[in-house]
């Protein structure tokens, strides 16, 4: 079946078989492997992409159901330039990976909650939600939440003051929730 | 690199991690399995013809298929198996006449991809005639179903520590006895096993997640009948292990075995649902303990008695629980410490190490035990601990059961772990609670655990090598092979602060048999404290060795030349030589040291304490606060320690609270909602954690590291079953057995020995 996907910005042509689902037609077909599949029944959340913004699973999507749809993967979380996102810095800096296979999910879903959810930084309920929604099995979670608190109050605060690179003064995260 | 805190950040926040599913290789064919779905039977047929029809398959092949297929290897390494209990107990690759546990491979399919390879399973046919299954150890004891026709289901006896004298038991002024069950647990890495086996010329290359290349290497080459050179195991990004990624198992045989026959690519990369059903198990321990103190809390002695589930075949986890024996008597100098076990097997997949592996069956049945007897007794369990507890001077301290616990300060870990905790405070809430029947109880639990790290006598060396460059740079090996454990970060800064150099200058090479000709691996928290101290020592090696070219280079006695930060220097009365280690190399030729290093076997400690607060109507746990207190010697690298200790605690409260397999009544696991049915914890769970460090140095090692990363696995869980046991106030603790779900706490909670009732 032929269907078009825009990818990270690229636009692909593509004919797939209509059983293959999303995370095999990025992995496969695009060698787009930065999409890992931790579980292929739609728990883990490894292999969360945003479909048109929106966070979903690529093991529970069939690539046709995408036709025309536009995907963003970890590959093009990064800016145009690779300046990386806030989200990879964050999880940089609050050791939010370890062994590192889940890592392109929860950037996934965080930067689909960032998105949407401009007050995110304000709303630890949200927060949660977000790092609740995907299974990781090295951090323990709650770096992984440190992190999307420090790129959402990142976005806040570029956002309250664009002028400005850096907020006044970076405010502690509490250690846990 | 100055905006990435690790030097594994960048590639795999961005998508450019190289796992073995990854890895694109022209014309590779996915292998797919077809398993069995009952537990135990006799396989009567196998038909794989009209798969070999399939579009897209490349062939399908049952166990009569390939009668060249060899049997999975054991290991006799770190007596995870024996010559006896192996013997006449075969485990084939693909199953020949017996299935043993569900999910066992009948037959595998060869396809262009994945798609393909399942479209051929689903045309293959097998007749299996039911047997009846065998699940746990206590179905399995009476040999009235036998594995192994002939043979009986106990693989193995063991026992560590001599027998109790029974007078000990009559004279004592307290003794408690109590049954605990040590759930079977899936080790659940995110990233499931892979193999991919690529034959190049008369060389086959091999790419796995894995904790252990050397070993696979070895392995592979003994079943194809090679040498050893002709196979080069590479060991890219690995997602996860925990113990559970070390051996060459059924379908890594498999997968190689056809690669070399068909002269082409072949790849197994494990889904969930397979590995839910066939990736090794953890724990799995069915035990008896009896505990005798003297009127004043002094332990007197203890006997655990371990009826192990190790699965379906003998040849790798069945000497594990040794690992729980001879670990037996905890951080007490009780002086006489009995443990003795029967490994059984059971129609389940093999039971192998889990993060901990042994170590956390011990220290949950002493540290329940104690709190056990500290009722008893009438003895605040923490003072019981306190009287009992093995003292900073006694070290090197032997045990009764054969340890020699290396160094240690068992009450600084608790006095830690307890201010830490607020341990006043809540003991205050405990109190009032008790007092207001409308008040959920709440209880207060410490685990005081002592764990061993770097594995077994013969198996506590590494090897790997440090060489410096025309460039000045410096390159380190090491036989190693991380899963998430920050080791192309750690190891470099160490061997950068040895040599004086900036940390950038150095690069870590490990996970590839071509680069590094031996090596062990990662397991056993090893790599810090053994790996790590290997590479402290070659590069001071390096050092020495430097130092002696730059002296016969400028003809002067080498106790005159100098090493600082990265340069020989000489300080005549004439004037200073100095020579970068760049030039050194320039002018000397190529420097490298290699070693080979043994460590001695180390004993991290430390002290876990929880509080839980438990509805007895709804059977539900909430774990107000979870304190780790660890102390695994000299830390290279705090952040990484205390992210490995944060990790492994929740871990813990998995085992604790939540992680547990059903069977149903013909023994298959009932798994169908897969993590739906199988509750690993997410950030919903999580209560509030908080994880210091004490550092007492292990002497086994001038580094002075132990082993770090298992600690929560094997403190937490007993900790926050004391706390529920303390909430419930119950008078039997076998009532509860982990994982303490809802339905099993209610069960506890209403029972009818439930003593005083917290309601």
């Amino acid at each position: 079946m032929k269907i078009t996907l825009d990818v990270n910005g690229t636009r692909h042509a593509l004919d797939v078989e209509p059983r293959r689902l999303l995370a095999d037609v990025l992995r496969d077909d695009l060698r787009l492997t930065g999409t890992h599949l931790g579980c292929e029944h739609g728990i883990c959340g490894a292999c969360t992409v945003l479909m048109d913004g929106a966070a979903v699973r690529s093991c529970l999507v069939l690539a046709v159901q995408c036709d025309g749809s536009s995907v963003r993967t970890v590959e093009g979380l990064a800016g145009p330039d690779g300046e990386p996102h806030p989200l990879q810095r964050a999880f940089s800096a609050e050791r939010a990976l370890q062994c590192g296979f889940c890592t392109p999910g929860f950037l996934m879903v965080a930067a689909g909650a960032l998105e949407a959810d401009p007050g995110l930084a304000d709303d630890p309920d949200a927060v949660a939600s977000v790092v609740g929604s995907n299974i990781c099995r090295c951090t323990g979670y709650e770096p992984i939440r440190r992190a999307l608190t420090r790129a959402a109050r990142e976005q806040r605060d570029a956002t309250a003051c664009p002028a400005r690179v850096q907020p006044r003064s970076p405010e502690p995260i509490e250690e846990n929730s | 690199m100055a905006q990435w805190t690790r030097r594994e950040d960048e590639r795999l926040l961005t998508g450019r991690g190289r796992f073995v599913a990854d890895i694109d290789v022209p014309g590779c064919l996915d292998a797919a399995f077809v398993r069995s779905t009952v537990a135990h039977g006799r396989l009567r047929a196998v038909d794989c013809t009209a798969a070999r029809d399939v579009p897209g398959v490349a062939g399908a092949w049952s166990a009569a298929d390939l009668p060249d297929l060899p049997p999975v290897p054991y290991t006799l390494l770190a007596g995870l198996s024996t010559e006896d209990a192996v013997a006449g107990r075969e485990w084939p690759a693909l199953v020949k006449d017996r299935v043993r546990y569900p999910g066992e491979a009948l037959a595998v399919v060869l396809g262009e991809d994945r798609y393909r390879a399942e479209d051929g399973v689903a045309e293959v046919t097998a007749v299996i005639e039911p047997l009846p299954a065998v699940v746990t150890p206590s179905a399995a004891l009476d040999d009235s179903v036998r594995l192994f026709d002939g043979l009986s289901n106990i693989a193995l006896r063991g026992e560590a520590g001599e027998p109790v004298d029974p007078a000990v038991w009559r004279d004592a002024a307290a003794v408690v006895e109590a049954t605990y069950r040590q759930n079977l647990l899936m080790p659940s890495p995110m990233e499931c096993r892979t193999i991919l086996a690529v034959p190049e010329g008369d060389r086959l290359t091999v790419w796995s997640g894995h904790q252990m290349p050397h070993r696979l290497r070895r392995e592979l080459a003994a079943l194809l009948g090679w040498s050893p050179d002709r196979i080069r195991v590479v060991v890219p990004d690995t997602g996860g292990a925990f113990g559970s990624k070390s051996a060459a198992f059924p379908e890594f045989v498999v997968v190689a075995h056809l690669a070399v026959k068909l002269g082409r690519p072949v790849r197994w990369i494990e889904d969930r649902r397979e590995s839910m059903l066939v990736a090794t198990r953890g724990r799995g321990q069915d035990q008896t303990v009896r505990l005798a103190a003297d009127a004043d809390g002094r332990l007197l002695a203890y006997e655990l008695k371990i009826d192990a589930d190790v699965g379906a075949y003998p040849h790798l986890g069945v000497g594990l629980p040794m690992q729980t024996a001879w670990m037996a008597a905890g951080a007490y100098t009780t002086p006489r410490v009995h443990a003795t076990l029967r490994s059984v097997l059971t129609n389940t997949m093999v039971t192998y190490p889990y993060r901990g592996a042994g170590r956390p069956e011990a220290a949950t049945a002493i540290e329940r035990t104690m709190d056990l007897l500290a009722g008893r007794l009438g003895m605040d369990p923490i003072e019981l601990r306190r009287r009992n507890f093995v003292p900073p001077d006694a070290f090197p301290y032997e045990t009764p059961t054969g340890r020699r616990y290396d160094s240690g300060n068992y009450a600084a870990a608790l006095d830690l772990a307890l201010e830490t905790l607020g341990y006043d405070r809540w003991c205050a809430e405990r109190d009032r609670r008790r007092r207001d029947p409308d008040a959920l109880p709440l209880g207060i639990g410490v685990s005081c655990y002592v764990e061993r790290s770097g594995g077994e006598a013969g198996g506590l060396h590494e090897f790997g090598s440090v060489e410096a460059h025309e460039d000045g740079t410096v390159t380190a090996r090491c036989g190693a092979a991380p899963s998430g454990q920050s080791h192309e970060t750690v190891f470099p800064a160490l061997v950068a602060k040895v040599l004086g150099v900036p940390e950038a200058r150095v690069r870590l090479v490990e996970g590839d048999t071509d680069e590094q000709p031996e090596g062990l691996g990662s397991f056993a928290s090893r790599s810090a404290q053994v790996a790590g101290a290997m590479l402290q020592h070659a590069a001071t090696l390096l050092i020495e060795r430097a130092r002696t070219r730059a002296a016969a280079l400028w003809g002067v006695p080498a106790e005159q030349v100098e090493w600082a930060d990265g340069t020989v220097v000489h300080a005549a009365p004439g004037g200073a030589s100095a020579t970068g280690l760049g030039d050194l190399v320039k002018a000397t030729g190529p420097l490298r040291v290699e070693d080979r290093y043994e460590a001695g076997m180390a004993f991290p400690f430390g002290a876990h304490a929880a509080v839980t607060e438990v509805d007895p109507e709804l059977g539900t746990v909430r774990v107000l606060s979870l304190v780790a207190v660890d102390d695994c010697g000299v830390v290279l690298d705090p952040a990484v320690v205390r992210g490995q200790a944060f990790g492994s605690a929740v871990q813990g409260i998995g085992q604790a609270l939540y992680e547990g397999i059903a069977f149903d009544d013909n023994g298959v696991p009932q798994l169908s909602g897969g993590f739906l049915d199988y509750l690993l914890p997410t950030f919903a769970e999580l209560p509030p954690i908080d994880i210091k460090d004490t550092r007492t140095p292990g002497p086994g090692t001038p580094l002075g590291a132990k082993g770090a990363g298992e600690s929560g696995c094997i403190g937490s869980p007993a900790a926050i079953v004391n706390a529920v046991a303390d909430a419930l106030r119950l008078a039997d603790p076998g009532l509860l057995q982990m994982p303490l779900t809802p339905d099993s706490v209610w069960r506890a909670a209403h029972a009818p020995e439930h003593e005083e009732g917290a309601r």
